[in-house]
Parts: C-alpha cells; sequence; structure tokens
C-alpha cells in the first residue's frame, strides 16, 4: 500500500497523502482540542485556586495561592451551613431518584412491552410534556403545593421534603430512554417466561431488569444531576434554613460572602463535588446515556 | 404448569380477550403513578395557567378579566394580529420559495416577484405591528423576548459550529480521545448555578476581573462585562439604535457561559452521528480522490444533518427556557438589557407577586416555543438529508 502513494499524489497534486501537510493537520487538530479543553477548564481551575488564596490574594488576581488555605473551606461552610444544606440536597436528591426509578421503570416497560388501549394518546402527552417551559407550570405547581388547588395531605407542603421531591419523581425522558431500552428486549424471551407462568411483573424484575442496568444507571445519573442542580423550585417552595438545599445556599451566599470571593469559591466547590465525583466514577455510561436519547429523540 | 398448558393447547377467542383484558388493566397500573405526577405536575398547570391569566390574580385570585392580561402586553389587538399576520406571511414566502425551488422553473419569474411582494408585505405588517405594540404594551415584557432571540440567535449557532468541528476533530485518530470528551463534557454536568457563581468572579467588576486580565494580554482595555448594558454594536462605535443595536455586553457575557457550558453536549451527540456513517462512503470517495475539506463538506456534514437539526431544535428551546445561569450571572446595572422572557416572568411572579400577569406572560412564551418547534420541524424535515 504505502509504494502507491507517491503515485496518488503526482496524478492530483498535494492530497492528504503528503506528509508534512498531513503533519501540520495533526498538529492543528491538536492545537484546537488543547485550547478547547483549556477553556472548558479554566473556570474549575480559577475556582479552586481562588478557593484557596487569602482576600489579599484575591484581588491582586493571583493565577496560584502562595499557600493554600484550607480552612477557607471550614469558614465557608460554618458561615454558609452548608453542612445542613449538603444534608438536605442528599436526601432530596436519593428520594427522587427512588421514586423517579419505581414510575419509569413500569411506565416505560408497560409502553415497550404491553398492548393496552390508550398507551399511544398517553405516551404522546408524556413526550409533550418536554417541550413545556418550566415558566408555564412554576406557577401552578407553587399554588399545588401550598394546597391551594386541589386539598393535599398536611394541608401544605411548603418547606417540606414533599415539596422538593413529589413533583420530580417522575419525567417523560426517563420513561421515554427505558422504552427505547426495553423493546429491544427479545419477544421470546416473553414467550418463554409465560410459559413458565411469569407475568409482566415477575417478567419485568426478574429478566428485564437485570439485562437494563447501563440504561437504568443512565437515568439514576440524569436523575441525580437533575434534582442537585435544581434551583428555581427549591428556592420558591422553602423560605427557611431546615429545608433548603446546597444550591439555594450557595446563591444566598452570594450576596452574604460580597467581596470574600475565597469563601464564595470554597463554596461554589463544595455544591459541585457530589456531582464531579459521580461523573468521574460514571463518566461512560453519562456520555453513552446522553449519546442514545439524544439520538432517537 | 397449568396455565402454561391452557395458554398452548386452547387459543379459543376467550382466553385471548382475557389475556387482553388482563393487559390493559396491567398497563394501566404500570403506568398510573407516572400518569398521576406528569398529569398534576406537568399537563394540568398548562390549562391552569390559562385560567389563571384570565384574572387578576395577585397571590390570591381576584376578580375575572378575561384577555385583559393578554391586552396589557400587547397593547393593542389589531397592532397583535397585524404582526401574526406578518410572522404568516413569512412563514408562507419559505415554503412557497421551496415550492417553487421544486417545481418546473416555467413561471418562476412569475413566482420571484409574489414571493418579492410578500416579504414586503410581511415586513411592513411585522414592523409596524411590532412597533405599535411596544409603544402600547408591556415594553419590558416584549424586550426580554428581544433579549431570549439575541440569545438564541448567539447562542445556538455557534454552539453546535463549535461543538461539530471538535467532534469531527476528534473523531480523527487522536491520542487522550477519551480524556478530552470527558474534559468538554464536564460543563455540561455540572450545576449551572455553581459555575455560575464561578463566572460572576471571573466578570467581577472590571479592576477585579481575571477576564480583564486575560483580554489585557492582547492588548484589549478592560471591558464592564455583566456591568455594562450598551449595546455591543454602540460599544463598537457604530450609531445603530434598535434591534441592530444587538445584544449588550453584559447579555453577551450570559451568552459566553451559556455556550461554555453547553458545546460538550453537542460534542457528545455529534460524536455518537460521526461514528454511525458508513466506512465505506469515506472510502469510496477518498478513491475518488477527494480531499479532507471536500470529505467534510459533502459527506460528514450532509450525513450529520439529521443530529444538526435535532440538536438546534433542542438548543432553541433549551435557550427560551434558560433561566438558572440567566438569574444568577444578571446585573441591576445592566437592566433590562439581560431580562430574559423567563427570567422576566420569574420576577413578575415571585417578586412581584403578580400571578395573572406571569402567567399570561408564560403563556404567551409556551406558544412561541410551540410556533417555532412545528416551524423549525417543517423546514428542517425537508433539508435533512437521511443517509
Amino acid at each position: 500500500m504505502d509504494n502507491a502513494i507517491p503515485l496518488k499524489t503526482s496524478t492530483s497534486g498535494l492530497r492528504k497523502t503528503n506528509p508534512t501537510l498531513a503533519i501540520i493537520g495533526k498538529v492543528l487538530i491538536y492545537v484546537v482540542l488543547i485550547v478547547g479543553a483549556i477553556i472548558a477548564l479554566f473556570p474549575f481551575f480559577w475556582m479552586v485556586s481562588t478557593s484557596l488564596m487569602t482576600l489579599g490574594e484575591t484581588l491582586q488576581l493571583r493565577l496560584l495561592p502562595a499557600v493554600p488555605i484550607w480552612t477557607n473551606y471550614a469558614e465557608a461552610i460554618e458561615r454558609a451551613k452548608f453542612d445542613k444544606y449538603l444534608v438536605n440536597s442528599l436526601i432530596v436528591t436519593l428520594g427522587t431518584m427512588a421514586g423517579l426509578l419505581i414510575t419509569s421503570i413500569l411506565a416505560a416497560y408497560a409502553f415497550a412491552r404491553i398492548k393496552f388501549k390508550g398507551s399511544n394518546l398517553i405516551f404522546m402527552l408524556f413526550l409533550a410534556t418536554m417541550m413545556i417551559p418550566e415558566s408555564v407550570t412554576l406557577i401552578p405547581n407553587y399554588l399545588m403545593i401550598r394546597g391551594d388547588i386541589l386539598p393535599i395531605p398536611g394541608g401544605s407542603w411548603m418547606n417540606t421534603y414533599w415539596a422538593l421531591t413529589i413533583p420530580f419523581i417522575a419525567n417523560a425522558f426517563s420513561i421515554f430512554l427505558l422504552k427505547q431500552f426495553f423493546q429491544q428486549v427479545p419477544n421470546e424471551l416473553w414467550d418463554a417466561a409465560r410459559m413458565d407462568g411469569a407475568d409482566h411483573l415477575r417478567f419485568l424484575v426478574q429478566i428485564v431488569l437485570p439485562i437494563s442496568k447501563a440504561p437504568i444507571m443512565t437515568v439514576l445519573l440524569f436523575g441525580f444531576t437533575g434534582s442537585w442542580n435544581a434551583f428555581s423550585w427549591p428556592l420558591i417552595v422553602t423560605s427557611n434554613d431546615k429545608w433548603r438545599t446546597v444550591m439555594i445556599g450557595l446563591w444566598n451566599f452570594v450576596g452574604e460572602a460580597g467581596t470574600e470571593t475565597n469563601l464564595l469559591m470554597a463554596g461554589a466547590v463544595i455544591t459541585l463535588i457530589p456531582i464531579l465525583l459521580l461523573y468521574l466514577f460514571t463518566q461512560k455510561q453519562f456520555t453513552q446515556g446522553i449519546a442514545t436519547t439524544g439520538l432517537k429523540g | 404448569m397449568e396455565t402454561s398448558n391452557t395458554l398452548i393447547s386452547t387459543k379459543s377467542s376467550s382466553a385471548f380477550k382475557k389475556q387482553a383484558f388482563k393487559d390493559q388493566i396491567t398497563g394501566i397500573l404500570f403506568t398510573l403513578p407516572a400518569i398521576i405526577i406528569i398529569f398534576f405536575f406537568g399537563l394540568f398547570p398548562i390549562g391552569y395557567s390559562f385560567y389563571m391569566s384570565l384574572y387578576n390574580w395577585n397571590v390570591r385570585k381576584g376578580k375575572f378579566v378575561g384577555l385583559q392580561n393578554y391586552l396589557n402586553i400587547f397593547g393593542d389587538w389589531t397592532a397583535f394580529f397585524q404582526v401574526v399576520l406578518g410572522i404568516a406571511l413569512i412563514v408562507l414566502a419559505i415554503t412557497l420559495s421551496r415550492k417553487v425551488k421544486q417545481s418546473e422553473t416555467r413561471f418562476s419569474k412569475y413566482s420571484f416577484v409574489v414571493l418579492i411582494i410578500l416579504l414586503v408585505l410581511a415586513g411592513v405588517f411585522f414592523l409596524t405591528g411590532w412597533g405599535r405594540m411596544i409603544e402600547l404594551g408591556d415594553k419590558a415584557y416584549l424586550s426580554s423576548l428581544v433579549n431570549t432571540l439575541y440569545y438564541a440567535l448567539g447562542t445556538v449557532p455557534t454552539q453546535i459550529i463549535i461543538g461539530m468541528v471538535i467532534a469531527y476533530f476528534l473523531y480523527q485518530k487522536i491520542a487522550g480521545k477519551e480524556l478530552f470528551r470527558m474534559l468538554y463534557f464536564l460543563p455540561y454536568v455540572t450545576p449551572a448555578v455553581s459555575t455560575a457563581v464561578v463566572f460572576r468572579i471571573i466578570f467581577n467588576r472590571p479592576d477585579y476581573s481575571i477576564a480583564n486580565r486575560l483580554i489585557g494580554l492582547f492588548g484589549i482595555d478592560p471591558l464592564k462585562w455583566r456591568f455594562e448594558k450598551i449595546p455591543i454594536m454602540q460599544l463598537l462605535g457604530f450609531d445603530i439604535e434598535g434591534f441592530f443595536a444587538g445584544p449588550s455586553l453584559a447579555l453577551i457575557t450570559i451568552m459566553i457561559y451559556g455556550v461554555w457550558s453547553f458545546v460538550g453536549y453537542n460534542v457528545v451527540i455529534f460524536l455518537s452521528g460521526l461514528g454511525n456513517i458508513p466506512k465505506e462512503v469515506y472510502e469510496a470517495a477518498e478513491i475518488d480522490g477527494a480531499t479532507k475539506s471536500q470529505l467534510f463538506r459533502y459527506i460528514t456534514i450532509p450525513y450529520l444533518s439529521p443530529i444538526t437539526f435535532y440538536l438546534s431544535l433542542i438548543s432553541l428551546i433549551g435557550t427560551f427556557k434558560a433561566f438558572n445561569h440567566i438569574y444568577v450571572l444578571r446585573l441591576p446595572s445592566a437592566g433590562y438589557s439581560v431580562i430574559t422572557a423567563s427570567v422576566y416572568i420569574f420576577d413578575r411572579f415571585y417578586q412581584y407577586t403578580q400571578f395573572g400577569v406571569a402567567t399570561s406572560q408564560a403563556i404567551v412564551l409556551f406558544l412561541i416555543i410551540l410556533g417555532l418547534t412545528v416551524v423549525q420541524n417543517k423546514v428542517m424535515a425537508e433539508r435533512v438529508f437521511y443517509g
């Protein structure tokens, strides 16, 4: 094959086969990719670096602290009660994920494998909700949580974990994602299971779920980030420290910390660490999940 | 064992009916939890928002005012219908031009004239209507829609182009491909509030802004970034007023954040799309003597077009929904220049407790998103090349 190259280039001029051009092209590609990566990473670097500076160093716009001040983190946690908010966020996030898992597995299975009247219509309505902006749903949901529209248990869910979890324990995206996967489970498996007297629930639990770890993982990951990163909803349904999540805590700290940007950045790092850890350990599932759902959407 | 026997032996219609009935019940039961949540918190609010928008509703329900809240937005119904007519004519002109392109060229001159007339009429209707709406209606809300449009026009194409180029580069034989992909995707997964708080500091007051130090390396004078409400064109020294003066530098700073946080998503989607292009197509073109740039132009871009379509749709809807980072990055000193529709609506609700006003504005935003989705679906579906 190598012998053919000079022949080709001589007949049609400079081409991809020209070695110097190929090298220049490669270098250019690397330069673009590295510059891109630096831009993507700089805010993270800056955040961590600033969080370890003295106040004086932040004002001088130093790139790195002379000596890292780790006590900034302790001070940020104490000043902004991040410890308390972290616990709240964790409870809310885990609760949401548990609910989300149950509702979306059941619904996705039904849409994928059970023929029932109205299933298409319901599924289309579900999908339609993905297009609706939060601006439209926010206000009625707020009234709903206050018990102004319908009587709800306890009268009002303002400042409760219910308000922070219940509206998010089902979403069209997760159902859609799992449905795509459940549809690919071979029919022969279901026929065989039915021969053995299994009903849908048993088939789902014993056969389908064990082979669906990857998409379930994706649903859990998106559930976690969605719940952890939530901002406008927790902002309006919580009015005191006891129930606030980390994102609200950080937002309040923006005003409180004022010019003490080192403390503010320490706070930002704290709110971000759980997501960062999760991402580092599961980034394959993350990107694959995005790719498959993205392509089929 | 008993049931399995009956299933095999009796294929009578009653057994089928029984199974169908069982399936019906199971189907409903399985979907019920999701239906309840999605109905009450996803679908019902649309209807209820519309209901609320018909009242003078400030925290508590007040007097029924009909479409008054909507009239307050548009200022004047004739102006509103002029704008709608203008948009309808533009859509009509676009559909016509596509039809003409597809059909014979015999009537092309005639149809060209019709097209021009249509577009001029559309422009006249739209501009006069819009002018009156700004004059008589809720100027702040209408300009928040314009800001949203700026935001969409500034971010969506940028994200898609950068995303496609990076994905294409990553798809070559590159060392550290996985690492690059991971890094690019990082801004997308990390919490918007946390990273937006960092951008607040990066684009801090001119004297304390690391962004100013960076542009200083290239000899550019310090900018006011998030604090700057003057439109970009005027900042660059052009004497332009109105829409073409462009967004304020403060809004552009928010767009920079938007692109930064969203490019990684596009990269991942484009990468998987590139993986689906058959290798043979490239090989065949290379044998025919195509250059790298020709391969990109005539194979990669057409094959990726369904994905480009999907991404532009998703991002466009995303920009109209965008809230968290805009809310965190905005400053009072940038005035209304950084307020997009979703932020404006949130303020009406949260700060001013004008629920009726806010819901009417939310419904208008929703209808715009709906319209954009339909139009973009139609227009792009024709252009998409399905390999």
